[in-house]
């Protein structure tokens, strides 16, 4: 039996009724920010930090009008970042129409997996921390983005590894002193492709590459004979590509012991995931004698405008510092609020907004415009090293490749 | 040419390869006399390095020992510990999830085997969590004994040698694994209870018809797998000083594949096969191919599974035809 066309368009007019009359009596209208992050297991430390950014921008900044809830993902599966977890992650924030925009992801191969997805729905995402340039630049940007080429639903405030590399290059060659290099990398999507900008602008800067090989993402743990030919080549700075879970610290625990412990060790952001008393952070895994002369490097702004009031605040509610990119999920989050405070709820409207290379909004991290492919205006590095008195990353300088100017830290 | 990274990368594949072979022992023992291939034995040995960080934390070792004689009790303490629950553990996963299918068509206790895998590693993901953990090495994994091999030069061919580490931790898990594999082979040969393991594997009927006890037969071959499953898990913590809830998967693989290598249910193969597979992958990590040291390992796998089913040594335990 077919329903009668008429009783149908009655019913939904009665819903739309209902729902309009319920909307004007109830007050502000809840609207849902969709967060999907890695936040169990060995990732805990990466994704917690930046739900918490997310969660203080939306308690600092209502939205006259609107009640915005935080409804936050896990993409981590059996501890570890997932790119299909990810993508049915978001395809969940898809079908709930209440969502409005989408913080993250953390990992670039789970962006990979989700980008097609949001940008097929048209709903806008923002990642704080993904880096590697294809999610984005260029013909597999543009794969990505299949269904809507022209309408670009995912933005990133983290800068990309072709800039996080060259300051890892940076730091191996000008700030540690070294003239050879041994690179290793984790063959995913982030960590290759953050070794071979390394590569690239290590040699540029007139160093020498003595090896660059890749382990196992997945359940290795001995570097033991990757690191006997690595040591046989005598490099005087190690480079890894890759995060703490496919390998980062255990490949430094291994390097101390293989008698490898006193050259330089370098990251990017992978492997910032906390201090060494958190759990299954790099610190953590490495070991005290793996952790001396470290260096890595976060594609995020360390000096942000107003830097102390912001880890007050954050430390008034967490009881904790900020993590490497809790600023960057605020930032995210406050991108998105000013997009609904402007121009309301509707998702196209938000992403129309929010893509628009002529829109800037003030963020935790400064003022942002987005390009063309969505990346951020900002293109700043922050250097680390790890400290043995706070057993700690420690912030050591800011470099800006936009306009090439270095900032050290105050001593 | 330089002979001392050659005998660096054999001392390394030397200790990989007995972890492996430990594994590997467990895997073609239960398919030699049941011919089940126990998918839950690699996560029988990432249980006994969770029973090693257990031991260790309660009696509050935080690290290295260098007092002899507390060494010798503190390692033998550990490798009696994981090699006894763990060996336990065997027998009840047999008893329970097993024994009650022994009867049924091979597939049944096959998937059976991966759920009781996944059993064990969720009771660690609840017990522990699934963050990563530092076991305290007991034995400084940084201590040795260093030399250089000889060179010489004889026309134009030239052997140089930088120094070679033998790190006692090394020294001592081949030595070790070694040993419980001799041991093992003498039992399996030389005992009442080893020729009943031969006898059941061969015809199970037979066996209990010249009075061999079936059930205790296999209970007790599950004990002794999976005892070396918990040796392995012991030396994985002295050697790596790290554990997780997911190691098992990866080292059950290659244990696996080196006991198909060798010849399953043949016990001399899986040693054999072992050390054979840690020799590809550290080698090829020598020359450079650490990325793709995995897709090596796999596709011997497949090559023998195709061209020797059998494997290096045939089956030995299961003549059946």
């Amino acid at each position: 039996m077919k329903p009668k066309p008429l009783a149908i368009v009655a019913l939904v007019a009665l819903v739309a009724s209902a729902c309009s009359s319920s909307a004007a009596t109830a007050g502000p209208k809840v609207v849902t920010l969709g967060v999907d992050l890695p936040l169990s297991g060995a990732e805990t430390p990466n994704g917690q930090p930046t739900l918490d950014g997310v969660q203080l921008a939306v308690d600092e900044n209502p939205v006259a009008g609107y009640t915005v809830k935080v409804v936050a993902k896990d993409d981590a599966l059996n501890g570890k970042h997932d790119p299909q977890t990810g993508a049915t992650n978001v395809g969940q924030l898809i079908t709930d129409s209440s969502v409005f925009a989408v913080v993250g992801p953390f990992n670039s191969n789970v962006a990979q997996a989700e980008i097609p997805k949001s940008n097929d729905a048209g709903l806008i995402q923002c990642s704080p921390a993904n880096t590697n340039p294809g999610l984005t630049k260029g013909a597999a940007g543009l794969a990505l983005r299949g269904s809507h080429p022209d309408k670009i639903a995912y933005v990133r405030v983290a800068t990309t590894d072709d800039i996080q590399g060259q300051a890892g290059a940076d730091i191996a060659y000008n700030v540690a002193g070294a003239k050879t290099a041994y690179i290793v990398d984790d063959t995913e999507t982030y960590g290759k492709g953050l070794a071979d900008q390394f590569e690239t602008t290590f040699t540029k800067l007139g160093g020498t590459v003595v090896g660059h090989d890749g382990v196992g993402a997945s359940g290795q743990a001995d570097y033991t004979a990757l690191l006997t030919a690595a040591k046989a080549k005598n490099p005087a700075f190690v480079y890894f590509g890759g995060v703490t879970a496919t390998g980062g610290g255990l490949l430094r625990k291994q390097m101390v012991q293989a008698g490898m412990g006193s050259i330089p060790f370098g990251g990017g952001d992978g492997i910032s995931d906390g201090s060494a008393a958190t759990a299954s952070s790099f610190l953590n895994v490495a070991g005290a004698d793996g952790d001396a002369n470290t260096y890595m490097t976060v594609a995020a702004v360390h000096d942000i405008p107003d830097a102390a009031k912001f880890a007050a605040s954050y430390k008034a509610k967490y009881g904790s510092e900020p993590g490497a990119y809790s600023a960057s999920g605020y930032a995210c989050a406050q991108i998105f609020l000013q997009a609904l405070a402007a121009k309301g709820s509707d998702r196209e409207a938000v992403r129309a907004y929010v893509t628009n290379t002529s829109s800037t909004f003030t963020t935790v991290l400064g003022n942002i415009t987005f390009d063309a492919n969505g990346d951020t205006s900002q293109h700043v590095i922050s250097d680390y090293k790890f400290d043995p008195t706070t057993k700690d990353w420690k912030y050591f300088e800011q470099k800006d490749f936009t306009s090439g100017v270095t900032t050290t830290a105050a001593p | 040419m330089d002979a001392g990274i050659l005998t660096q990368q054999t001392i390394n594949a030397l200790t990989i390869g007995a972890m492996y072979a430990l594994i590997a022992l467990g895997y073609t023992m239960v398919y030699g006399i049941i011919e089940l291939i126990n998918f839950a034995h690699g996560d029988v040995f990432m249980v006994g390095s969770f029973a090693t960080l257990w031991l260790l934390a309660t009696f509050g070792v935080e690290g290295t020992i260098n007092d002899p004689a507390r060494l010798v009790i503190v390692l033998i303490a550990m490798f009696a510990f994981a090699m006894v629950t763990m060996g336990l553990v065997g027998v009840v996963i047999e008893r329970f999830a097993y024994r009650p299918l022994r009867r049924a068509p091979r597939l049944a206790p096959l998937i059976t085997a991966i759920g009781v895998s996944f059993i064990l590693q969720n009771l660690i993901q609840a017990t522990y969590s699934t963050a990563d953990f530092n076991i305290p090495q007991v034995i400084d994994p940084q201590a040795g004994v260093s030399f250089t091999m000889p060179t010489f030069n004889v026309g134009g061919f030239a052997v140089t040698s930088s120094a070679v580490t033998a790190s006692w931790v090394h020294l001592f898990i081949v030595v070790l694994a070694v040993a419980m594999m001799v041991a093992l082979q003498l039992f399996v040969r030389r005992t009442r209870l080893g020729r009943a393991m031969r006898s059941t594997a061969i015809d199970r009927e037979a066996a209990q018809l010249m009075g061999v006890d079936i059930n205790t037969t296999i209970a007790l071959t599950f004990f002794i797998g999976s005892a070396l499953a918990g040796a392995a898990g012991v030396a994985w913590a002295l050697n790596y000083g790290h554990t997780k809830f997911d190691i098992g998967f990866q080292a059950g693989l290659k244990s696996f594949t080196a006991a198909v290598l060798g010849g399953i249910g043949n016990t001399t193969g899986a040693a054999i096969g072992g050390f054979l597979i840690a020799f590809v992958e550290v080698f090829s990590s020598q020359l450079g191919y650490a990325r793709w040291s995995e897709a090596i390992v796999f596709s011997i796998l497949i090559l023998v599974l195709v061209f020797k089913p059998t494997g290096i040594m045939g089956q030995q335990l299961a003549e059946r035809a």
